[in-house]
């Protein structure tokens, strides 16, 4: 089985359709809007006439460069060219701000590669396992597990917590829009059948990331010439030393975990992933106060996680069926259509199949590692160009991005929206990235919180009584007081030394 | 207006957003017995976002910083950001009816001379990246990824 898969994948054409993949993946991933699940979905016809393994590898090579494309705008722009691309806009941002654009791409790029061989490793090795552990987890504690991810907005609420917390609340509150989960009540649509979906998280995400900062640069257009496009880049290896290296294993090692963990639990994805993957660093530093400030332990985290997640999600889609993402939802369809049925059988079954597709996934993440090294000098001179012409063509991408998510012309119109309420945390000193998670975490929140009490009927207690339920409790009520705590005490410090501390402080 | 005015100000909208929430949460129907309900999160949540935007108009009123009486200074171009604001929502209405080509490329022009000082306005640059941009991208939606954009009344 291995020999046939290994023949199958070494092939000239098969390596050519990965390489394909990956580097139109890596467009997609890049161009805010257009996303890995949009790239996935558009070539999954085009591989059904092609033998399954040639045809899973060409999906496997857009899934790939897909997710790590998104690091590419993160950086360069400031934009999230994917939602799991959001944490590495905190210090990639910043980064590129400070002149090391090539640096936070480089360095992206490597624990990108990482976080994906770790993913494959996990994929390979323990998928069996991880899948049965998986199997356990009830709506309990998927509710447990979204309670967690939102005390990850005590971390990110910069020195203001209120002003984190409020914005974590109207990205909760903005997710109830739309039909309800369980009994598809509709709420908060006010008699327009548009918003019966809900609003899609890329119009949220292009609307206060990207277009925000369009406006604020027409405020601010009088120093759009003098400071923003003077930008210096330098472009050395992968941007990263040897003691560098070796100092990160830690990171690298405890962020693929965290990102091989959620892309095993399904419904969560790679936004998630990394942002828990950058707390869980910003809590271990011993400089939690740089993060933010462009430094390359944030990118390495959120990176390393993101990717480590395609391994992940494979997980409980080649054992079990159970798709944990959208990617892998499609990627299912792909299976079904070559014949592959996924489940426990599939390793007898199909076993040729599945070993084709680890080697599709280690060569793609190689063939990611290289190809995008080599297009960083062309994707760094992005910046290059004036901000008075990049920023109206991003608009222009932005809308379109808005479009191709729905086909729809109101998403476009939310782009605005959202863009103004951008405007609106800006102007009121409050952070924009709780707002996301919120948003994020707000449908499976809910729904998780009303099936986990219909099986209990009504009982409350189900949330504590279930062990892994009461663990991620305990340890959300734990973070969240060592927060809070953290932030009081350096109020104090602060004071008691004569200094100000200003609470009206935006998150990096 | 000084910071604990903005606080002031931020609070008071977001109390009002919280009490608008708990009020159409509760026009939601309750359709299954053993559900707490489509209206409960909601209602939770309106709840939370009084608790909180209290808390902060409590310590705007009554717990001042040292940096709350200070003037919050405005050094911005206001021409620029409202007239950005309004070429945005030009181009967003036109979308659909003008069709994507013509109405980016009139965004494309109109906006990159608005952020152009008169030192480094280029007319002529923005006009030709204003007009092969969007046929690039419309070409590109059209014939590579098969997903027509909005083509207007013009058919283009």
């Amino acid at each position: 089985m291995i020999s046939a898969a290994l023949a199958n994948v070494f092939n000239p054409v098969c390596l050519l359709l990965i390489w394909m993949g990956t580097i139109i993946g890596i467009i997609f991933g890049s161009v805010p809007g257009l996303s890995a699940t949009m790239a996935v979905v558009l070539f999954l016809p085009m591989t059904f006439s092609m033998e399954a393994t040639r045809g899973i590898a060409t999906l496997v090579g857009l899934y790939m460069g897909g997710i790590s494309g998104g690091l590419i705008s993160a950086v360069l722009l400031k934009i999230p060219g994917t939602p799991s691309s959001i944490s590495t806009v905190f210090d990639g941002g910043p980064m590129a701000e400070k002149g090391e654009a090539g640096r936070a791409l480089g360095v992206g790029i490597l624990y990108s590669f990482i976080g994906s061989i770790m993913g494959i490793l996990a994929l390979m090795f323990i998928s069996p396992m991880l899948a049965r552990v998986c199997l356990l987890f009830s709506a309990a504690d998927y509710f447990a597990v979204a309670v967690f991810s939102l005390t990850i907005i005590a971390a990110l609420s910069g020195k203001d917590m209120l002003n984190g917390l409020l914005s974590g609340l109207i990205g909760l509150a903005l997710s109830m829009v739309g039909m309800a989960p369980v009994d598809s009540s509709i709420r908060y649509t006010f008699g327009n059948f548009q918003l019966l979906n809900g609003f899609d998280i890329t119009v949220l995400l292009i609307g206060v990331f990207a277009v925000t900062d369009i406006i604020l640069a027409g405020f601010g257009r009088r120093d759009l010439a003098a400071h923003l496009e003077q930008k210096k880049y330098h472009l050395s290896g992968y941007g990263i030393t040897i003691p560098e290296f070796i100092r990160q294993i830690p990171n690298a090692v405890i962020s693929s975990v965290i990102g091989i963990a959620i892309g095993i639990l399904p419904g969560i994805g790679g936004s998630t992933a990394g942002l828990l993957a950058y707390t869980a660093e910003k809590s271990r530093s011993r400089y939690p106060e740089k993060f933010g400030t462009g430094i390359i332990d944030g990118v390495i985290a959120s990176e390393t996680a993101n990717n480590a997640v395609i391994g992940g999600s494979l997980v409980p889609l080649l054992c079990m069926g159970i798709p944990g993402n959208t990617v892998a939802a499609v990627f299912l369809g792909g299976l079904l259509v070559h014949g592959i049925n996924p489940g426990p059988l599939i390793f007898n079954k199909s076993g040729q199949y599945v070993y084709g597709i680890y080697f599709a996934l280690i060569v793609a993440s190689v063939f990611m590692l290289i190809f995008e090294r080599m297009g960083l000098r062309i994707f760094a001179r992005l910046l290059d160009i004036p901000k008075r012409i990049l920023l109206p063509i991003i608009m222009v991408m932005c809308c379109v991005g808005a479009y191709s998510s729905n086909s729809r012309v109101f998403d476009v119109q939310c782009v605005l929206f959202f863009a103004l309420l951008g405007l609106f945390f800006k102007c009121f000193r409050m952070p924009s990235t709780p707002l996301i998670i919120g948003f994020i975490l707000g449908k499976m929140f809910e729904e998780n919180l009303r099936r986990a009490l219909q099986a209990s009927h009504g009982d409350w207690s189900v949330f504590f009584t279930r062990p892994i339920s009461c663990g991620f409790l305990i340890v959300a009520v734990l973070f969240c007081t060592y927060t809070v705590w953290m932030n009081l005490k350096a109020k104090r410090a602060a004071e008691s030394a004569g200094q100000e501390f200003d609470t009206s402080e935006e998150e990096g | 207006m000084t910071h604990k005015t903005r606080d002031m100000l931020c609070s008071v909208i977001m109390l009002a957003f919280g009490t608008a929430m708990i009020y159409f949460a509760q026009g939601i129907k309750h359709k299954i017995a053993s559900d707490v309900g489509s209206a409960y999160v909601p209602t939770f949540i309106g709840i939370c976002i009084l608790a909180a935007a209290g808390a902060k108009l409590f310590i705007a009123l009554f717990r001042p910083s040292a940096s709350s009486a200070k003037k919050i200074r405005i050094n911005q171009d206001m021409l620029g950001g409202i007239g950005t604001i309004a070429l945005m929502l030009g181009y967003m209405l036109l979308f659909q009816p003008v069709g994507f080509v013509v109405s980016s490329a009139a965004y494309l022009f109109l906006q990159m001379l608005l952020l152009s000082s008169r030192e480094n306005r280029r007319p002529l640059l923005y006009a030709l990246i204003a007009v092969i941009l969007p046929l690039a991208v419309d070409a590109l939606f059209v014939f590579v990824i098969k997903m027509p954009l909005p083509v207007g009344i013009w058919g283009f």
